[in-house]
């Protein structure tokens, strides 16, 4: 008889990058890119199974160490306001059909001056005790500077 | 240019209903149940309703309150434990606006003979078209009508 517990938790990360809205908008809004710099550990393998990006869409994605646990997302996009606003809910499962986490993100994409100030709000509820918002602290920490260096890689193209 | 915004609220409710775990859940699983108490209500004219709780599935409704502009809500479950858990996602719209995104976790549990329900709203209120005190207390009144809808089907048995 499993446990039922669900933790509910807020995480806010903001970054300041050296690029315009429109160009940190677009690597959210563009598969290849997501798949560059959405991988939230070292080393893992990712790939992505669907892409569609439009309000009612759905995307799934999957990543996880090479020869470790296989983690599926699925993402809903529930609002997108071209280079400004991206809202969407996904939910997380391990191995198969563990749901761990279900969340709704909300990334603002703002000017300031000729860089972008993005702002990542993630609500969570994590099931179970099966994952934690430490995890995704670390996670997402780790995937806006891998944003970073894709944004400041890609500059001159 | 609409000045774009989003404030982030959480706020939790909880009721304790005279029916089981499987009497609550069904109030919600069941399109008739539902309609009942979920949808309809004194000065909401119903113009579109298409509800399918079932994991992965999206539902959609559009109505009008006393004559007013075109509400749209779309559902979206992410997660369902039959009698004991489900987490959604949902948008709602007025006219040609989204107002809101969020994400809702309704949890049951045994109290003695009854339930206690558990629901939690993570929101995002977007464009200052409506806050988290509305939005609560919209929900508070929805779950009040879910008390008599039970207490109706208690009576009928």
């Amino acid at each position: 008889m499993t446990q039922r517990s669900v933790e509910h938790s807020t995480i806010v990360l903001e970054r300041t990058y050296d690029a315009s809205p429109t160009r940190v908008f677009a690597a959210w809004s563009d598969s290849k890119a997501l798949l560059r710099w959405g991988n939230p550990g070292e080393g893992w393998v990712t790939g992505m199974d669907r892409f569609d990006f439009r309000v009612g869409g759905a995307s799934s994605s999957w990543f996880g160490p090479k020869d470790g646990d296989r983690f599926v997302s699925e993402t809903h996009y529930l609002d997108i306001v071209p280079d400004e606003r991206i809202v969407s809910a996904s939910d997380m499962t391990v191995n198969g059909d563990l749901r761990a986490f279900v969340g709704m993100l909300t990334v603002e994409f703002h000017a300031a001056g000729h860089r972008c100030r993005m702002v990542m709000t993630e609500q969570g509820a994590f099931l179970d005790g099966h994952d934690m918002p430490a995890n995704h602290q670390a996670g997402w920490t780790k995937m806006l500077d891998n944003l970073g260096e894709e944004l400041a890689s890609r500059a001159a193209a | 240019m609409p000045e774009r915004s989003v404030a982030h609220s959480t706020f939790r409710i909880e009721r304790v209903y005279d029916a089981t775990p499987e009497q609550v859940f069904a109030a919600f699983a069941e399109p008739a149940a539902r309609r009942r108490w979920f949808i309809e209500g004194e000065g909401w004219d119903i113009e579109s309703c298409e509800l399918d709780f079932r994991q992965g599935a999206s539902e959609h409704s559009t109505f009008r309150f006393k004559g007013g502009p075109l509400i749209r809500n779309d559902t979206t479950y992410h997660d369902i434990v039959e009698n004991e858990r489900f987490v959604f996602s949902y948008t709602m719209e007025v006219g040609d606006n989204r107002i809101s995104a969020s994400l809702a976790t309704v949890e049951l549990k045994p109290e003695g003979a009854g339930t206690r329900l558990a629901y939690t709203e993570q929101g995002a209120h977007l464009d200052g078209h409506d806050n988290a005190e509305q939005r609560e207390e919209g929900c508070r009144q929805l779950y009040e009508a879910l008390a008599l809808e039970l207490e109706r089907r208690r009576k009928a048995a």
